[in-house]
């Protein structure tokens, strides 16, 4: 219970440091947040078993797409604005995760935002992946600002055709 | 307030999750505006679109913005097991209630996040008076 409380804090961003925060943006992410948890309830009420285990469903990690071929495994998370340089991928144990760090453009100046909808900062996302894949067989392109993770499955694992012999 | 939203906002500001794939969703994108001394500068995330996608109108100081997105592969042998984000056009309208010189406008498209400047007119510049000495 008290992780959970400490999620309900509105995640704090550099900007927000710096004093430029002004009410409604936080009113703002913390309606999105909530929008978003109640999303994810509705649609996958059971998705701590098979999604994100890391808790971190209320601070910044990128939403993810999931799709299954016959032999691989297809991720693509939408980051615009993210430099593929500070993008992590890393596969351990069936879990694939996703971080990095959105840096803020022209971060040192300080400007009148009249808007402050995007996300920025650092990023973390974590999935279960749902069949054994090989993990040096991994391929990542970015473009266009999303980001997609091709991860081949061990031959053991891919679907096999089971033919019934006549009795 | 200079820069406000006027579409109401009939198609939710959140993605929501893709249940018919055949049909084409209209997104709000998430858009950062802030005002420097001599621009105002829009930023919004379309992760999926390209440059040739992209259409921005500015007309009676309604800025509209559109971005096509192709929708997601579908075919029989793919099985989506997560969907967490829906795919689709990006569209969002902003009245821009400063004096913008329209014929300066420029847009670029980089990494899903297309910049919009709109330099302000002469006339709303901040100038600098010189206080002259007796």
């Amino acid at each position: 219970m008290e992780a959970f409380d400490m999620n309900l804090i509105p995640w704090k961003t550099k900007r927000e440091e710096r004093g430029l925060s002004r009410p409604e943006f936080s009113l703002a992410r913390l309606r999105s947040e909530m929008d978003n948890l109640f999303d994810r309830m509705i649609r996958d009420p059971f998705g701590a078993a098979f999604g994100d285990e890391t808790g971190t469903e209320l601070s910044w990690g990128p939403q993810i797409d999931l799709a299954e071929s016959e032999k691989d495994v297809t991720v693509t998370a939408e980051l615009p604005g993210v430099d593929p340089k500070d993008v992590e991928i890393k596969v351990t144990d069936n879990v694939l995760t996703i971080s990095g760090e959105k840096r803020h453009e022209r971060e040192e100046k300080k400007r009148d935002y009249h808007y402050i909808e995007r996300q920025h900062g650092a990023f973390h996302r974590s999935v279960a992946l749902p069949s054994s894949v090989d993990s040096e067989k991994v391929d990542a392109t970015f473009k266009n600002g999303v980001l997609t993770i091709t991860l081949s499955k061990r031959p053991d694992a891919q679907a096999r055709r089971i033919t019934i012999k006549q009795g | 307030m200079v820069a406000k939203e006027i579409e109401a906002k009939k198609d939710a500001n959140k993605k929501t999750q893709c249940t018919e794939p055949s049909v084409v969703r209209r997104y709000s994108p998430a858009v950062d505006i802030f005002e420097e001394p001599d621009a105002m500068v829009l930023v919004a995330d379309v992760p999926g679109a390209t440059p040739d996608g992209v259409d921005i109108q500015f007309e009676r100081g309604n800025l509209t913005i559109e971005a096509a997105v192709r929708p997601r592969r579908e075919d029989a042998r793919t099985r989506y097991l997560l969907r967490e984000y829906g795919v689709g056009n990006y569209r969002r309208t902003f009245e821009v209630n400063e004096q913008v010189d329209v014929s300066k406008i420029t847009a670029k498209l980089e990494n899903g996040v297309l910049t919009i400047t709109m330099p302000k007119a002469e006339a709303v510049r901040p100038k600098k008076i010189a206080v002259k000495g007796m």
